[in-house]
C-alpha cells in the first residue's frame, strides 16, 4: 500500500538513507507542492547569526536563504531568534522598513509571500523552515497545518539521532555542508587581508551584495583563486567595503 | 535520574496542565483527523503517560464513546501498554487472532465490538524517553506497508515535538547546543581548510589532508587542532605539508 496524498510521501521520505550524508531526505520540490507554494528551505542555525542551509527547493528558495545570510536580514533571522512564525502574505505590502535591503531584492526574485516556521524543540529553537510563493495571499488553514506538522517531524529527525551530527562536526566523507565555500574561503581571506574571521566574513558578504552575486558563488571563486583580497594598496578605503579584487 | 527521565518526568508532569492548552489539543485534534487520511486508517488517538504511570487519551479523531472505551482500557492492556513500555512499534496487529491478542483479551474483544479488525501502535519517543503512543484502528482488514509505517512513525514524532513544544526544557536547550557544537565544529574546520591552503598557496582539499594527517598523529581531536590554528596558537609550520 502506497501512502496518500503528497504529504504522505514528503513524510515517508523525510529520514536520508543511511550513508546518503543528508541529514533531510525527502524531495524538497514535492514538500512544496504537498504545501501549495512554490519553495521550500529549512536553515539550522549556528548561533551569532550563522546558519547552514539544510534542504531546499532549487532556484528562488536557495537564493531567498542565501540573501538572508548575506544580508542577516528577513524573515529567516527574526524566526531564528524570536522563535516565533512569521507570516507575509504579500511582501508588497509590507513597510520597507522591515527588511530595507532584503524587501526589494526578495521583490526582484519573484517572490511576493514568504512564511517562516520556527523549528521547536521545547522552547529551543533549532532552525527555520521559510515557504515561498510567486502570488500572494495568506496560507490556508490546511497547508498551514501541514506546514507544521512537516516542521515538528523535521525537528524530531534532526535531535533523533545524535550519530548524524557526529559524522557532520567531524567533517565525514560525504557529510554535506552547503555553505563550506563560504567558510572556507572567510578561513582564506583573513589570511589575505590580514583581519579577523568575522571581519573576512563581513568583506566576503559585502564583495557578493556589492556585486549582486551569489554569496556562495564567489565563496567558490576565492577558493578557487579566482578573486582574492590581498591588503590593499593603500588606497584608504575602509576596512568594510575593502577587498574583492577580480583575478588572479 | 539520566536525561531521558527527567524528560519523562518533566512532560508527565506537565500533563494537567497540557489538556488546559488549547493550541496544543487543536492541533493534535487536527493531527488525529490527518492521520485517517494519511494513512486510511478508520480511527486514530494519542495517548500520553500521566503522574500515574498511566496512559492518558490526549487527543482522538472522534469521539464517539466506544472509541473512547478502547483508550480508556489500555489503562491497564493493550497494544499502547506495551508499546509505551518497550518503545518498540507495534504495527498490523489481528485482533481476529487470539494469539496475537492473548496479552489484551479484554482490549482485543471491545475493539471488535466496536468494528475494528487491525490495530496499531508507534511510540511516541524523544530518543530514549517514552512519551506515550500513537494508536492506530482499522475497521478493514489492511496492513501498514512499509512506506505508511514511516508515515506513521513520523506522525508520531510530530505529536511528541508538539507536545514538547509546550514545554520549557533544559533538555531541548542540551540537544539545540549539541547541534550547535557540530555545526561550530563543522565552521572550523573549513576555516582553517582556508587559513591553510592560503598560507601554503595550495587547495582546501590538500590543506584538509594535512590537517587529518595532523589530528591523527598527534592524537589530536580535528576540531581542536582547527581551533588551535585558527586562533594562532599552533605554527602552520608545524604541520607537515602534502
Amino acid at each position: 500500500m502506497v501512502p496518500k496524498g503528497d504529504l504522505a510521501a514528503v513524510l515517508a521520505s523525510l529520514l536520508p538513507a543511511p550513508g546518503s550524508g543528508g541529514l533531510v531526505g525527502a524531495d524538497a520540490l514535492r514538500c512544496a507542492r504537498a504545501l501549495g507554494v512554490d519553495g521550500v528551505a529549512v536553515s539550522v542555525t549556528v548561533g551569532s547569526g550563522l546558519n547552514e542551509l539544510l534542504w531546499s527547493t532549487p532556484g528562488v528558495s536557495t537564493q531567498l536563504e542565501d540573501l538572508q545570510f548575506t544580508l542577516g536580514e528577513g524573515p529567516g533571522p527574526e524566526v531564528a531568534a524570536s522563535g516565533t512564525a512569521v507570516s507575509v502574505p504579500d511582501l508588497v505590502r509590507e513597510p520597507v522598513d522591515r527588511w530595507p535591503v532584503l524587501l526589494p531584492e526578495a521583490l526582484a526574485l519573484g517572490i511576493r509571500a514568504v512564511f517562516c516556521l520556527p523549528l521547536l524543540a521545547g522552547s529551543a529553537c533549532l532552525g527555520t523552515m521559510t515557504l515561498q510563493r510567486a502570488r500572494p495571499g495568506p496560507l490556508e488553514e490546511m497547508p498551514l497545518a501541514d506546514a507544521w506538522i512537516v516542521t515538528h517531524a523535521l525537528t524530531a529527525a534532526l535531535v533523533q539521532d545524535a550519530g548524524q551530527w557526529a559524522a557532520f562536526a567531524a567533517a565525514e566523507d560525504g557529510s554535506d555542508f552547503y555553505r563550506a565555500a563560504v567558510h572556507q574561503a572567510t578561513g582564506m581571506i583573513s589570511v589575505q587581508a590580514g583581519v579577523s574571521l568575522a571581519e573576512a566574513l563581513i568583506r566576503l558578504r559585502a564583495h557578493a551584495f556589492r556585486h549582486g552575486r551569489p554569496l556562495n558563488e564567489v565563496a567558490e571563486d576565492v577558493v578557487a583563486r579566482r578573486v582574492h583580497f590581498r591588503h590593499d594598496d593603500g588606497d584608504g578605503r575602509a576596512p568594510l567595503a575593502g577587498g574583492g579584487t577580480e583575478g588572479p | 535520574m539520566t536525561r531521558e527521565e527527567r524528560l519523562l518526568a518533566a512532560v508527565i508532569d506537565a500533563v494537567d496542565t497540557l489538556v488546559d492548552d488549547f493550541d496544543l489539543i487543536d492541533f493534535l485534534h487536527m493531527l488525529c483527523d490527518r492521520c485517517l487520511e494519511l494513512l486510511d486508517v478508520s480511527a486514530v488517538g494519542v495517548m500520553i503517560e500521566d503522574p500515574g504511570g498511566r496512559l492518558q487519551l490526549i487527543a482522538a479523531s472522534d469521539e464517539h464513546t466506544r472509541l473512547l472505551e478502547l483508550f480508556a482500557l489500555q489503562h491497564d492492556e493493550g497494544p499502547c501498554v506495551e508499546c509505551h513500555r518497550s518503545g518498540a512499534a507495534r504495527l498490523n496487529i489481528d485482533l481476529t487472532s487470539p494469539v496475537q491478542t492473548s496479552p489484551f483479551p479484554v482490549f482485543a474483544g471491545r475493539a471488535r465490538k466496536a468494528g475494528f479488525v487491525v490495530s496499531h501502535a508507534l511510540p511516541m519517543r524523544l530518543r530514549e524517553a517514552v512519551i506515550g503512543a500513537l494508536n492506530l484502528f482499522d475497521a478493514r482488514p489492511q496492513n501498514l506497508s512499509p512506506a505508511d509505517a514511516r508515515v506513521a512513525q513520523a506522525l508520531a514524532d510530530v505529536a511528541t515535538i508538539a507536545i514538547l513544544q509546550h514545554r520549557t526544557l533544559a533538555h531541548a536547550n542540551q540537544q539545540r547546543a549539541q547541534m550547535h557544537a557540530a555545526l561550530t565544529s563543522r565552521i572550523l574546520i573549513e576555516q582553517a581548510k582556508g587559513v591553510l591552503a592560503e598560507r601554503w598557496n595550495t587547495g582546501v582539499d590538500d590543506a584538509f589532508d594535512a590537517l587529518r594527517r595532523h589530528a591523527r598523529s598527534h592524537q589530536l581531536g580535528l576540531t581542536q587542532l582547527c581551533r588551535q590554528l585558527i586562533e594562532g596558537q599552533l605554527d602552520s609550520e608545524a604541520i607537515a605539508r602534502p
